[in-house]
C-alpha cells in the first residue's frame, strides 16, 4: 500500500496493534502487515522501532501500575515478576474498554478462577475481596438509617418490610479466608492462604471502606435483604436453608450490628 | 484576554489525591485547581466528595485524557454526558482534553497517542471538536501533546495543524510549554517557532511540568521541577498571550503540597516580567 493511501483509521489500528502487543516491540512489529520503517520516521537519535517502542513499553507499565493499585494484595502475594505475567495475560483477554481505569480490573477474579495459575482459588478469592473494596469505594453515597429505625417498624408491618441496603455494600462468600490474608497484607506480615469457607460484608461509611466478617447464617439472611426480599421472605429462605428459623436474639444482634455499621439506607413497608 | 472571554484564573495546581487532606485541612492560597475529569465522572465516593468540597472554594477546570478527539471510533456520548454533568456540578470554568487518540475498535490504550498531521486528520478532528463543543455548550479547549514518533504521512507541522484546527473548529487552546519542549527535543525543531506560531488569542490556559531526559529522547513524566528552558518558553508564550491561566502538573513522585505550590508560583515572576516586557 502506498503510504499516501494509509488513512487515519488503518493507521490507528496498526499503531494500536503494535503498542498493545504482548511480546516485545520487535515481535510486535513482525505481527503487523506494514513495516514500522514505512509508517514511522526516524529521529536524529532513535530508529522508528525504538520510537514506537516507547509507546509499547509504556502501555504495559500503565496496565501493571493500574492493576497494582486495585489488586495490591494479589500483586504482593504473587511477587513483581509473576504479577506482571498475570497482567500481560489478563489484558490480552480483557483489554480496557472504558474511558476510566476503574473498570480495567473488573474481570480479574473470574480470569484467575478460570486460569491454570497455582493457588488460583485463593488468588481469585483475594481478588474478589479487593475488587469489592474498589467497587464500594466508588459507589454512590447514601445516608444511613438511624440505628433505631428498624426497631421502630410496627410489629404488624415487620414481615412485609424491606430493608434497603446502601449502594456501597458487597457480600462475599469465599472458599478461603481472604479477609485474614488481606489483613496480613495490611499489617505487612506474610499472607498465609488458609482454606476455610468465609463470609464477608464489604461496606463504606463516611467515605471509609470496612470489612465485616459474617457467619454463614448472617450472610444468608443479609443476602436476602440485599436482594430486596421482605423480612418475612428472608426468614422463609433462612428456614429453608438451615431447617430452622432465625432466633430472635440472632435477628436482634444482626440488625443492631448492621444498623450501627450503616448498612441500610431505607425501609419500605407494604 | 482570549477571544472566548475565559478569565485569567491566575496560577493553579493540578488536583491530586495525595494532596486532598492538605487542601481540605489548610485551604491553601491557590488561585484554582485543575481536576482530571475521568477521576471524578464515575464515582460517588470520596474523590467526588472532595472535588465538590474544593469546588465550593476554588475555581475548577476539568481536564480530560480519554475524549480521544482524534480517534476514528465514534464519539462516546455516554462519556460526554457524564462530563457535561460533572462540569455543571463543579461549575467548571472550561473543559480541556488533548489533541490525540486513545484507542480504536472499542479499546482504550490509556495513552495520549499522536496524530498524523495532514489534511485528512485535520478535517476529521475539526469536525469532532465542533460536535463536542456543541454538545458541551462551551468551546472545547485542546492541548498540544508531547510525542515520541512522527508519521511518514504527516504533511504539516504540529503547530500549523493546531493553529488550523483551532481556526476550523473554533476551539480554545491549552498550550503546554513543557510538551512543546519535549516534542522539540524528540523531533528536532525549534520550540520558539512553535510558540510564535500559535494564535495567541485562542490560548485559554498554559501547562507547565517537569520531564525526564534520557539523552536520546525526553519522556513527559510530570515527575520533577520545571526546567529553565521550559520557563523561558513560558515567558515567551506569556509575552504573546498576556496574562493567562497557568497550571503546574505533577503526577509522579509527587512532593508535598507546599513544594508543588511553590513551584507553580514561580510562574508569577515570569508572567509579570514578560507581560511588562511585551507592553513596552
Amino acid at each position: 500500500m502506498p503510504l499516501s493511501d494509509l488513512a487515519l483509521a488503518p493507521l490507528q489500528e496498526w499503531m494500536q496493534a503494535v503498542v498493545t502487543h504482548p511480546s516485545d516491540v520487535y515481535e510486535a512489529a513482525e505481527s503487523v502487515e506494514l513495516a514500522v520503517d514505512d509508517v514511522i520516521l526516524p529521529s536524529q537519535t532513535l530508529q522508528p522501532i525504538q520510537r514506537i517502542g516507547i509507546y509499547h513499553g509504556m502501555y504495559m507499565l500503565r496496565m501493571i501500575e493500574a492493576l497494582t493499585v486495585d489488586y495490591a494484595a494479589v500483586a504482593q502475594f504473587l511477587g513483581e515478576h509473576a504479577f506482571e505475567h498475570l497482567v500481560r495475560e489478563y489484558v490480552q483477554q480483557f483489554p480496557s474498554r472504558s474511558y476510566t481505569f476503574n473498570r480495567l480490573g473488573d474481570s480479574l477474579p473470574e480470569y484467575i478462577a478460570s486460569s491454570t495459575w497455582k493457588r488460583k482459588t485463593f488468588l481469585s478469592d483475594l481478588a474478589k475481596l479487593e475488587l469489592a473494596m474498589t467497587q464500594v469505594f466508588e459507589e454512590e453515597e447514601a445516608e444511613a438509617l438511624p440505628a433505631d429505625a428498624i426497631a421502630s417498624i410496627a410489629p404488624e408491618e415487620v414481615a412485609d418490610a424491606r430493608i434497603i441496603p446502601i449502594p456501597a455494600l458487597r457480600l462475599l462468600a469465599l472458599d478461603y479466608d481472604a479477609n485474614e490474608a488481606f489483613q496480613a497484607f495490611r499489617d505487612e506480615t506474610p499472607m498465609k492462604p488458609r482454606r476455610q469457607k468465609s463470609w464477608l460484608a464489604v461496606h463504606r461509611r463516611d467515605y471509609s471502606v470496612y470489612r465485616m466478617p459474617l457467619t454463614r447464617e448472617a450472610y444468608v439472611f443479609l443476602e436476602c435483604l440485599a436482594a430486596r426480599q421482605t423480612i418475612g421472605s428472608a426468614i422463609e429462605t433462612f428456614q429453608a436453608r438451615f431447617r430452622r428459623f432465625p432466633e430472635q436474639a440472632e435477628l436482634f444482634t444482626w440488625f443492631r450490628d448492621w444498623s450501627a455499621a450503616g448498612l441500610f439506607t431505607a425501609i419500605e413497608v407494604g | 484576554m482570549n477571544r472566548f472571554n475565559f478569565p485569567d484564573l491566575g496560577i493553579g495546581v493540578g488536583l491530586r489525591t495525595v494532596h486532598y487532606g492538605h487542601i481540605l485541612g489548610s485551604q491553601p492560597d491557590v488561585d484554582w485547581f485543575e481536576a482530571l475529569s475521568e477521576n471524578y465522572m464515575d464515582t460517588g465516593g470520596r474523590p467526588r466528595y472532595v472535588l465538590e468540597k474544593i469546588a465550593e472554594q476554588y475555581p475548577i477546570v476539568l481536564h480530560g485524557v480519554s475524549l480521544s478527539i482524534g480517534g476514528t471510533d465514534p464519539l462516546d456520548f455516554d462519556y460526554l454526558c457524564k462530563l457535561k454533568s460533572l462540569a455543571r456540578t463543579v461549575n467548571a470554568r472550561w473543559i480541556s482534553d488533548h489533541l490525540c487518540w486513545t484507542g480504536v475498535s472499542g479499546r482504550n490504550v490509556h495513552d495520549l497517542l499522536p496524530m498524523p498531521y495532514n489534511a485528512e486528520s485535520l478535517r476529521h478532528t475539526a469536525e469532532r471538536v465542533r460536535v463536542v463543543s456543541d454538545y458541551l455548550e462551551t468551546p472545547l479547549v485542546v492541548e498540544n501533546p508531547s510525542s515520541y514518533v512522527e508519521f511518514a504521512t504527516s504533511t504539516m507541522t504540529e503547530w500549523d495543524f493546531l493553529a488550523s484546527l483551532a481556526e476550523e473548529s473554533d476551539c480554545g487552546l491549552l498550550l503546554d510549554v513543557n510538551n512543546i519542549y519535549v516534542s522539540s527535543f524528540n523531533h528536532s525543531f525549534d520550540p520558539n517557532v512553535y510558540v510564535d506560531a500559535i494564535p495567541a488569542d485562542r490560548v485559554v490556559q498554559v501547562h507547565l511540568a517537569g520531564h525526564q531526559n534520557h539523552g536520546t529522547h525526553i519522556i513527559d513524566t510530570h515527575n520533577d521541577f520545571v526546567i529553565e528552558e521550559v520557563w523561558k518558553l513560558y515567558g515567551r508564550a506569556c509575552a504573546r498571550t498576556g496574562d493567562v491561566s497557568t497550571l503546574l502538573e505533577w503526577d509522579a513522585d509527587i512532593p508535598d503540597f507546599p513544594t508543588v505550590h511553590a513551584e507553580a508560583k514561580k510562574a508569577e515572576a515570569f508572567r509579570e516580567a514578560e507581560v511588562a516586557y511585551a507592553a513596552v
